[in-house]
């Protein structure tokens, strides 16, 4: 008797689990079924009431009945929590496409990036990196570097001469006076830093830029070592070797003084408009350190020789972003600023 | 300067290299030139004609010449010149023929056929005649080539002003012979007629004249005219042209007086005199100061030494009788005296280099010789009045051998040393074995060559840099001085990019107006005494005016934006440079501008600077009266944070953080201890304090922060609120106060113990606190 109603009972439990359409409703088949008061638990009460015989095997049945139906009750369970899951991550769905909010980061204007790699680079080298101010003394700008007043040479830097007597420097050179008297020899540093020609402003022109000026005082220093030095330097500026040549140029703080030009790299050589069909582009100034300017830095040029160098940074920011325009780099203009 | 290819090719004996080769190597091995031009080329088809009939054309000024043109036969033109008659000689174009840029073509003209042209001097390129066709004196002008040599690459040497010194580089360079134009032998001993009288022979070490009379003045011949043309000289007449010829050959400036015209029979050299004036060529008149060295006669200055002739005295077509000056004046008194009458010519540009006084004499002697060729009948007069200060010849360079190898970083044999400095006309002597004894010629002595250093440059050059191989420097391996600024900037830039802003540069330049707009005046700025325009007139003394001006423009094309600037401010001190202080400026700008703009720039201030704090300030006149705070850091001010009175900003809003770099740098920490983490729990409670709603939350925070005492661990706001249910004019400000122990947990009791005080504390400090 006592095991037909226990088939019946599962069978009827399976089927209202199976029917279960909430979690809640799941519960009050369990607690009915299976709970401490439930209807098992009585069956399992009035096993007591039967032959000891019959015992044994009933409660087997007893026991597979309970387990098969815990079974089903967490199976059952688990897929209702796999539905809740399902649901609540479903409407988790955002749009990836939508714009992310916040703040871009902003630029460095192309001048520092420059400056920044050039110093990086000489750093590399272990040159010092020295600042001056934009405002020199007209001795260092130019008596100490061999320009004496009167000098037919002043007419190369258009100068602007402030109220006070000073100048705004017209070149990064004063520095190779301040760090001759800073360091003595050897040295090896360059500076840079804005410069100022009193001159009209036009797409070629400006009367504030930037320069990197270079100095190295050392023993026996020749034109062979600086070749070496400014090859060195154009491979990483330019990331690929370029050819140079060296032509006498003029420039009282050097002797001798040359200018530097690169083989044209847009034409390689024959001629192009970029470099005026001559296959070169004059790229920076040179020379050996005059023994004046050495003297007047307080370094014995029979003892120290060296070489000094000026780079355009300003003409280099030009030519590696191709723009057309100078008067963009102090326009303040975020339009251009914003491309870099 | 430009150089004239025929020129230096009558000068350099069997020069056949092609202009734009020449002007190639003239690059590498002296100057930087600028270009090569092409003049005069239609003289290589034009003929010499002879004008045989002339007939009028009815109804036109026009007339029908027929001229014989040589090897090309008779041709029949139409002329418009009313100077066209029979028998004349003149200059005959052939169709076909580039002139003046344009293609002389067979064509019917008054309704004749007209081949070919007569073309006036002006057409041919010979002078500025217009008024006919050219009247041939003589064989026809070369097509000619013009090098032009960037002046500046000149600068130091005197000798290259004229084709003679660059047909000497040119042999040097090619291995020809040079030849010399110039015959001392010109110049005849004898009495001179004008006495010379030099007051410094400092400022005028030589002074040379000579007398020259029968005279008839008159144009050039057109070979001289149109030389003088192709290299942008204007001929004017015979005797000037003849002064200009040389200067244009040798460099040596001269000038011719109208001897008529002087007073007294002696050229005086003297400063000028307090109130002189003269009237010069050009037309000007200059008060003079006896800073300005002048020829004078008995009755007056008749020139500026090595400037400018003056016009009383000047060659007029009356003129019978000259002096010709060929003087040497000091370099830096001309160019004193050029630049102080803004008066530039091609004397003062050449004596500003240092002039060889040796040439001189050389300049007379080439203008004898010319006046012979161009002013026939001319005859010099009494020998050669010739003043000058004593002269010792610099001593010969010593130049060892080995330094030159040394030097170029590469071997050189001693014959090539000798080889090169003899084509440049140095003297050299072996003094010692491997030590060269060079000396200097006049020419390259006056400034340019004084040292050894000055040699290798001669021999570098024209043995060619292309020779020397790269070599490594021998340097300390040692790493390179700490520059402190350098890593200090660039720590900031990154921060600012990182935090949204763009970098800008802006000049060091303020205007007048600028800095009125921002209640500064401008005599308290460093001015610069020759701007370009009113725009640069001040140095910066602040970098708010460029930002401000950043921000405006930009207004117009962004909505919102972040820009900053590290540049320098310029502080004039007494008698000594001015104080340069590195600068941030930043700016936030909205155009749907609120509050918060003014928290992003402080957010950005805490990012520099942590822990610093603002603190209400007294708003500047371009500052937005209520919001305008002091920035300090580690007790001291560090800069401001403001928002554009909005006066100055037209629509939206733009808030400015503007720090002190040389301040933060001072105070920013050099080095970092590690502090242990604690090992005991902490424990947290909230406060919620009300009071007015002026009260500063800084000075609340602060307050709490003193009466917690040392085991808070952190206060952090939470939160501010007015409205319901709280009064008007009141705010509750709550805070999360973290407190602990290092060497053990804290008790229930020690943390309501720390509460207790905070609240009886803020109690007496007049604050209610919301529980």
């Amino acid at each position: 008797m006592m095991e037909g109603q226990l088939q019946q009972l599962a069978a009827s439990t399976l089927a209202r689990i199976g029917e279960a359409a909430t979690p809640e409703q799941l519960e009050s088949v369990r607690v009915e079924v299976l709970g401490r008061k439930g209807t098992l638990a009585q069956i399992s009460k009035d096993m007591g009431k039967i032959a000891a015989e019959e015992r044994a095997r009933v409660g087997k049945l007893l026991n597979a009945a309970k387990n098969e139906l815990e079974g089903a009750l967490d199976r059952r369970q688990s897929e209702f929590e796999q539905a809740a899951l399902q649901a609540r991550l479903d409407k988790e769905w955002i749009d990836v496409t939508l714009p992310a909010p916040g703040v871009r980061p902003g630029s460095l204007h192309p001048l520092t990036q420059i400056q920044q790699e050039l110093e990086d680079l000489f750093i590399s080298m272990g040159v010092a990196v020295l600042y001056g101010p934009e405002v020199e003394t007209e001795y260092n700008n130019f008596d100490a570097l061999n320009i004496p007043p009167d000098h037919p040479a002043r007419d190369m830097q258009d100068t602007f001469w402030l109220s006070d007597g000073h100048c705004l420097r017209t070149h990064t050179s004063p520095v190779q006076v301040r760090g001759m008297a800073r360091f003595g020899p050897p040295l090896l540093m360059i500076a840079p830093g804005r410069v100022f020609r009193n001159e009209e402003v036009d797409p070629s022109h400006e009367h504030t830029f930037y320069q990197l000026e270079g100095m190295m005082v050392d023993r026996n220093v020749s034109i062979a070592n600086m070749l070496y030095f400014m090859k060195t330097l154009l491979r990483h500026i330019f990331k690929r070797d370029v050819t140079v040549r060296l032509r006498p140029g003029y420039f009282p703080f050097v002797e001798p003084g040359f200018e530097l030009d690169i083989q044209c790299l847009i034409c390689g050589g024959p001629g192009c408009p970029v470099c005026k069909q001559s296959g070169w582009v004059e790229l920076l100034p040179c020379g050996l350190v005059h023994p004046n300017v050495l003297r007047m830095g307080g370094i014995d040029p029979d003892e120290w020789s060296g070489f000094a160098f000026g780079l355009g940074l300003t003409r280099l920011v030009m030519m590696r972003y191709a723009i057309d325009d100078i008067r963009h780099l102090q326009g303040g203009d975020l339009r251009f600023l914003r491309q870099f | 300067m430009k150089f004239s290819y025929n020129w230096i090719q009558e000068l350099v004996s069997g020069l056949d290299i092609a202009p734009v080769e020449l002007m190639k190597r003239i690059t590498i091995k002296t100057a930087e030139c600028e270009g090569v031009e092409a003049v005069g080329a239609h003289f290589a088809a034009a003929v010499p004609a002879r004008v045989l009939t002339v007939e009028p054309i009815g109804g036109s000024h026009n007339v029908k010449a027929v001229v014989d043109a040589g090897p090309l036969g008779e041709r029949t033109v139409v002329c418009g010149a009313p100077n066209c008659r029979p028998g004349l000689t003149t200059v005959y174009i052939p169709s076909g023929t580039e002139l003046e840029g344009r293609r002389i073509e067979r064509r019917v003209v008054s309704g004749v056929e007209s081949d070919g042209m007569l073309a006036s001097a002006a057409e041919l390129g010979i002078n500025k005649d217009h008024e006919g066709i050219v009247v041939l004196d003589g064989p026809l002008p070369k097509p000619d080539h013009v090098i032009e040599v960037d002046n500046k690459s000149l600068t130091h040497r005197p000798d290259l002003w004229g084709h003679h010194g660059m047909a000497r580089e040119v042999a040097a360079i090619t291995g020809l012979a040079l030849r010399d134009p110039v015959d001392l032998g010109r110049i005849l001993k004898g009495e001179p007629v004008f006495g010379v009288d030099i007051e410094d022979l400092r400022l005028c070490p030589r002074y040379s004249a000579l007398v020259v009379e029968g005279v008839k003045v008159g144009p050039s011949p057109l070979w001289l005219q149109q030389r003088l043309t192709a290299i942008g000289l204007n001929p004017i007449n015979n005797i000037v042209d003849i002064t200009n010829f040389v200067m244009a050959e040798l460099a040596q400036p001269m000038h011719a007086f109208d001897a008529a015209k002087l007073t007294g029979q002696t050229i005086f050299v003297r400063n000028a005199k307090p109130g002189e004036r003269m009237a010069a060529l050009n037309g000007e008149s200059y008060d003079l100061t006896p800073a300005a060295l002048v020829i004078a006669d008995a009755g007056g200055p008749i020139a500026l030494a090595g400037v400018i002739g003056g016009m009383e005295s000047s060659i007029g077509a009356a003129t019978t009788r000259i002096v010709f000056e060929s003087a040497n004046f000091h370099a830096a008194s001309v160019r004193r005296t050029s630049t102080r009458l803004k008066l530039r010519t091609d004397a003062s540009i050449r004596f500003e280099k240092s002039q060889d006084p040796e040439n001189t004499v050389r300049g007379m002697a080439r203008a004898v010789e010319l006046l012979a060729m161009v002013a026939p009948g001319a005859r010099v007069v009494g020998g050669l009045s010739d003043r000058r200060a004593g002269f010792t010849p610099p001593p010969p360079i010593e130049l060892p051998l080995e330094w030159l190898v040394r030097k170029l970083g590469r071997e050189i044999a001693g014959a090539d040393v000798r080889r090169i400095l003899e084509a440049l006309q140095f003297g050299v002597e072996e003094a010692r074995p491997g030590v060269f004894s060079v000396a200097v010629p006049s020419w390259r002595a006056t400034k340019d060559v004084s040292i050894k250093d000055d040699l290798v440059e001669e021999i570098g050059r024209m043995e060619g840099y292309a020779t020397i191989d790269p070599k490594p420097p021998l340097v300390p391996a040692a790493p390179a001085t700490e520059n402190p600024q350098l890593h200090f900037f660039r720590a900031l830039r990154r921060l600012c990019a990182a935090q949204g802003y763009n970098e800008v540069y802006n000049y060091s330049f303020l205007s007048e107006a600028d800095v009125e707009r921002f209640g500064l005046k401008a005599e308290a700025h460093v001015k610069v005494a020759n701007p370009i325009s009113v725009e640069q007139g001040l140095l910066r003394r602040t970098l708010i005016p460029g930002i401000w001006k950043n921000v405006e423009q930009n207004s117009k094309h962004f909505e919102a934006f972040r820009l900053f600037e590290i540049g320098f401010e310029i502080h004039g001190k007494q008698a000594q440079l001015p104080e340069e202080t590195p600068h941030l400026c930043a700016a936030i700008y909205s155009r749907a501008g609120d509050a918060q703009q003014f928290y992003e720039a402080k957010r950005l201030a805490e990012c520099l600077m942590p822990g610093c704090e603002l603190r209400p300030a007294e708003a500047r006149s371009y500052e937005h009266p209520s919001r305008a705070a002091e920035l300090l850091w580690r007790g001291e001010t560090m800069g401001r944070v403001f928002e554009f009175h909005p006066r100055h900003i037209e629509t939206g809003r733009a808030v400015v953080l503007d720090v002190d770099l040389h301040a933060m740098e001072r105070l920013t920490p050099a080095d970092r201890r590690y502090r242990p983490i604690r090992k005991y729990p902490e424990s947290a409670f909230d406060l919620s304090i009300l009071a007015a709603r002026q009260a500063l939350v800084g000075d609340i925070e602060k307050q709490l922060r003193q009466l917690a005492g040392e085991r808070l661990e952190s206060i952090v706001f939470q939160r501010q609120y007015e409205g319901e249910p709280l009064p008007e004019g009141v705010k509750s400000v709550s805070y999360r106060l973290t407190v602990a122990a290092p060497d053990h947990t804290l008790s229930n009791e020690e943390v309501t113990a720390v509460r207790d005080r905070l609240i009886q504390g803020m109690q007496q400090l007049g604050y209610e606190l919301r529980v």
